[in-house]
């Protein structure tokens, strides 16, 4: 199975004490300081449980997301990657760590955003060509076995599937260790 | 973006034969345009009858706030006029009279999950919208919908658009009749219609089933139909009050009754015979005045009247008529369980407050109606498919889209109601507010749309934000009051028909740009949108919600007993709305306070940089231009059944792809020319060969030939070898190139003539 449309969410510390409104401002701030690369904001404040803040772009969209009610960074490639499965993953998982770490240091959040990089939830939108079954969740587990251990450096990981046929292909992977952005990115890089 | 075959291989028979040959069709056009054979206009128009809209941004122009930035986009063909083909787009999904089940609601998330932004956007006029759509996704995004019964054909574009009816259809305590199978039929029986298919404008038709209640919103619409009974030699007979011209858009029109009682088998020959004469003298030019209400006005009701009764003559009589009418009575809904009546069982904490807004009592004992409030009409992914479970809990597919951008939950036994209201609250969508000035609605405005200039949804949201915290302590007079905000003048907000309405205008101050709201008031929902309101003055965006306190409270003090909002404004006149909105216009200047020169939820320095031409209007394509393309699709076909090993079906298919180009000449002459092969190639022989028209300058009638040719090898039956195979398709494709160069010179005689007239007009 080829991974492409895939999707990483990074949770913030629980409860996250910045308001959703706030990420706006933000995100119309990294845009002035790209050159054409992001497409606009899309507002989805005013929803329960919704994809909060969208920043967006042609090759991948950057939210702060609050589906099940817990907040969080998602990274949503939208556009299709070349190179392997491993390649993919760590590309678009870097991305989205990029991104948190971007935030943590925001200075208009002064330092109140904290990422938990000890859970991270990956999917795929694309219900074709990854439906959300047991079959094709062990196509995939052995990349996102192989790219957990990397990320946590071999320490106990637990990978969780949420079997709801209706939801995408998905994978969460906790681990019992918190690890800093920065070192999570180290041995992505590395890997 | 790389799996629209897949998508078609999965689906196979699920998708209907005439959908999936639609959708076949709209990708070889898709793939065409790619290739520079389609003209960036007429490919336009194409993919606006399928739904696909520009979106802001698309021209991948954006001001940043500070500059102009250049959006990093490929260079690609266009997909219209300053469209980029990799810019986002908008895809709108037409659910005629509102009607949706618990299936497409699940296929809808999944759609908005996999090529929108996760959003599921229900519209003003009872359609689905989704925003930041790749065009290359389109195709399988189609047949998706079209495997669980949705199109988007006709969608957006000059043709009739969503039909809309009462969401309470069926279950209204006041209606003569159920409109729904009317609206459905009607729906279905203009779609895609061979008069419906040249109109200089779009065509909106709305069906109520009552004449006071505002549900339908007959009166701005272009034609609309109000349930009407009547006994006619002792029988009691259905038909409708039926009406024609109304609008919003810049300059609304309350439409014109056009019969007082139109029995219900006159529904579509008139409204046939209607389309006719729109097609035939409405505006096509001039897209300021080229709706239906403009052509009515100039002309009269009387005299519209008496040209589409003669027209109506003229028809020739269709099955499709009468033929939903034998079944009329079959396609009444059905509830799941048996009703029964509260009986003062548990009821958690806020259920009263919502029953008292969202609740509505069904004409049949023990049922009720419940709204989903849904905010700004939006609904996550994981919201609708909680829904698509409630639904399947609760009733049997019976839901509705209303036009305040909810959804209608009919047939719940109101026993269950308390179940019911747990459910909704657990996914965030049991806000008790429905019908209520909380629930602002709305049209994209400049979040999303070409056309606007001001933030229509952040005003809305703004305003809900602040209604809803003190919605409780609201007046029960000002509590039922609606609110509308249009991001400009053209009213997809609906601004006009509410009691408060917004429509987003620029303002320039102390030398900056400034987004300002127009207040209107006094617009009359009930009676079909009975009223339209008063613009009252332009205020600055931030002001807004201090507009809306001071009305408010106004009003709360100062009516007199029983009086009505509107009658409140009337009686108080723009000189007392006026003295309300004293100061309001004034800001800081902008080092003072800059919080002013931007708009609500955006920070950016406020700018009309962003606005590019709206799609709304879509491009004026005349039928051969149409037609044309229609060849040229044809052709490709042929070539893939060449490639597919399918000689003897690409010679054929390659013969109708230079027939159609030669109706396509026709139909510069003569647009009714019919589908009839023989009175093609006669009447294609008579207008252009023999007069030369189809003539070129070095080949002479050689193109011509090609088509006559081919019709006498088909008339042999004999097989083609592979080489003659390929010549045939080659000489269709010169064929077609001949048909556009006679059409561009046709069409550049008919300019020339326009401007000498002019110029001979300006001369005198």
């Amino acid at each position: 199975m080829e991974l492409q449309k895939l999707n990483v969410k990074i949770f913030t510390t629980e409860p996250s004490k910045v308001p959703l409104t706030n990420f706006i401002d933000i995100f119309h701030r990294w845009i002035q300081e790209t050159d054409g690369v992001y497409h606009d904001v899309a507002d989805y404040s005013h929803m329960v449980a919704g994809p909060g803040i969208v920043l967006v772009a042609k090759d991948a969209h950057v939210s702060i997301d609050e589906t099940d009610h817990r907040h969080g960074l998602v990274y949503s490639q939208k556009s299709l990657l070349g190179g392997s499965n491993r390649d993919k993953l760590r590309s678009v998982l870097s991305s989205a760590l990029v991104n948190c770490r971007r935030l943590e240091k925001e200075p208009s959040l002064g330092g109140k955003l904290k990422f938990n990089t000890s859970e991270i939830l990956i999917w795929i939108n694309d219900r074709l060509a990854a439906p959300n079954t047991e079959e094709a969740f062990q196509q995939i587990n052995p990349e996102i076995n192989a790219l957990a251990n990397r990320l946590y450096n071999e320490g106990k990981i637990d990978l969780a599937h949420d079997r709801d046929p209706r939801k995408p292909l998905n994978a969460r992977i906790r681990s019992l260790v918190a690890t800093d952005l920065e070192t999570l990115l180290e041995r992505l890089a590395k890997s | 973006m790389n799996n629209a075959l897949g998508w078609k291989e999965k689906l196979g028979r699920a998708l209907p034969a005439d959908l999936a040959r639609e959708i076949d069709i709209f990708e070889q056009q898709l793939e065409l345009r790619k290739q520079g054979k389609i003209d960036e206009k007429v490919f336009a128009e194409t993919r606006l009858r399928r739904g696909i809209y520009g979106q802001r941004y698309d021209n991948g122009q954006r001001h940043d706030g500070k500059r102009a930035q250049r959006l990093k986009l490929p260079d690609k063909p266009l997909k219209g006029p300053d469209t980029l083909w990799d810019a986002p787009g908008m895809m709108r999904i037409k659910i005629p009279f509102g009607g949706v089940t618990g299936e497409q609601l699940e296929v809808l998330a999944d759609l908005s999950e996999e090529y929108a932004d996760g959003v599921t956007h229900i519209t003003t006029r009872q359609d689905v919208q989704f925003h930041f759509v790749h065009i290359d996704d389109t195709p399988s995004l189609m047949r998706r919908l079209a495997a669980v019964g949705i199109t988007t054909r006709e969608a957006c574009g000059n043709v009739v658009r969503n039909v809309t009816a009462c969401p309470l259809a069926g279950i209204c305590r006041d209606e003569a009749f159920d409109v729904t199978p009317y609206a459905k039929a009607c729906s279905k029986f203009l779609m895609g219609h061979a008069d419906t298919q040249d109109f200089g404008r779009k065509f909106k038709i709305a069906f109520s089933g009552c004449q006071q209640h505002p549900c339908g919103l007959v009166t701005m619409h272009d034609m609309g139909a109000i349930a009407k009974t009547r006994r006619v030699d002792g029988r009691e007979r259905r038909g409708f009050e039926f009406y024609v011209g109304g609008g919003l858009g810049s300059v609304p029109y309350k439409a014109k009754l056009f019969d007082e009682f139109l029995p219900e088998e006159e529904l579509h020959p008139t409204a046939q015979a209607i389309s006719r004469v729109f097609a035939r003298l409405g505006e096509k030019r001039n897209r300021a005045r080229a709706r239906i209400k403009f052509l009515i006005a100039n002309l009269g009701i009387d005299e519209f009247r008496k040209l589409v009764l003669d027209e109506r003559q003229k028809l020739l009589p269709d099955p499709r008529w009468t033929a939903h009418l034998e079944s009329i009575t079959e396609l009444a809904e059905a509830p799941l369980k048996a009703g029964d009546s509260l009986n003062g069982g548990e009821r958690s904490e806020g259920f009263d407050a919502w029953y008292a807004t969202n609740v509505y009592k069904q004409r049949q004992p023990g049922y009720v109606a419940a709204t989903v409030t849904l905010p700004l009409g939006d609904a996550s992914a994981d919201q609708l498919r909680a829904l698509a479970d409630i639904a399947r809990r609760f009733v049997k597919d019976t839901l509705r889209a209303t036009v305040e951008q909810n959804l209608l939950f009919r047939w719940l036994s109101e026993a269950d109601l308390p179940e019911f209201y747990k459910a909704i609250q657990k996914i965030g969508l049991g806000a008790a507010d429905a019908g209520t000035i909380v629930d602002v609605t709305a049209c994209p405005g400049t979040d999303t749309c070409k056309l606007g200039i001001a933030s229509s949804r952040g005003l809305a949201r703004e305003l809900r934000y602040r209604l809803g915290e003190k919605s409780l302590q609201l007046d029960e007079a000002v509590k039922n009051l609606r609110i509308k905000v249009s991001g400009c003048f053209n009213s997809c907000g609906q601004h006009h028909i509410a009691d408060i309405g917004f429509y987003g205008i620029n303002r320039h101050v102390n030398g900056y740009q400034v987004p300002h709201f127009q207040v209107i008031l006094g617009g009359k929902l009930r009676d079909n949108a009975g009223e339209y309101g008063v613009a009252v003055g332009a205020v600055p965006s931030k002001h807004i919600p201090e507009v809306l306190e001071r009305i408010t409270e106004t009003y709360v003090g100062e009516r007199q007993r029983g009086e009505s909002f509107q009658d409140f404004i009337g009686r108080i006149g723009k000189k007392g709305i006026k003295a309300i909105l004293e100061n309001l216009a004034k800001i800081p200047t902008h080092d003072v306070d800059s919080f002013y020169y931007t708009d609500w939820g955006d920070p950016r320095e406020f700018t009309l940089s962003d606005m590019g031409t709206g799609e709304c209007a879509g491009e004026v394509v005349s039928q051969a231009e149409f037609t044309l393309a229609a060849s040229e699709r044809e052709l490709f076909e042929a070539h893939i059944l060449l490639d597919n090993g399918e000689s003897a079906a690409a010679v054929r298919t390659a013969y109708f792809s230079m027939l159609r180009a030669g109706q396509a000449l026709v139909k510069t002459q003569n647009p009714e020319i019919s589908e009839n092969e023989d009175q093609i190639i006669s009447e294609f022989t008579e207008r252009f060969c023999q007069t030369q028209l189809f003539y070129d300058k070095y080949a002479g009638g050689k193109f011509a030939e090609y088509l006559f040719k081919a019709k006498e090898f088909l008339a042999e039956g004999k097989a083609a070898d592979a080489d003659r195979v390929v010549q045939l398709l080659q000489e269709a494709q010169l064929f077609i190139d001949a048909a556009h160069d006679c059409h561009n010179k046709l069409r550049s005689n008919v300019v020339s003539a326009v401007k000498s007239d002019t110029m001979a007009q300006a001369g005198a």
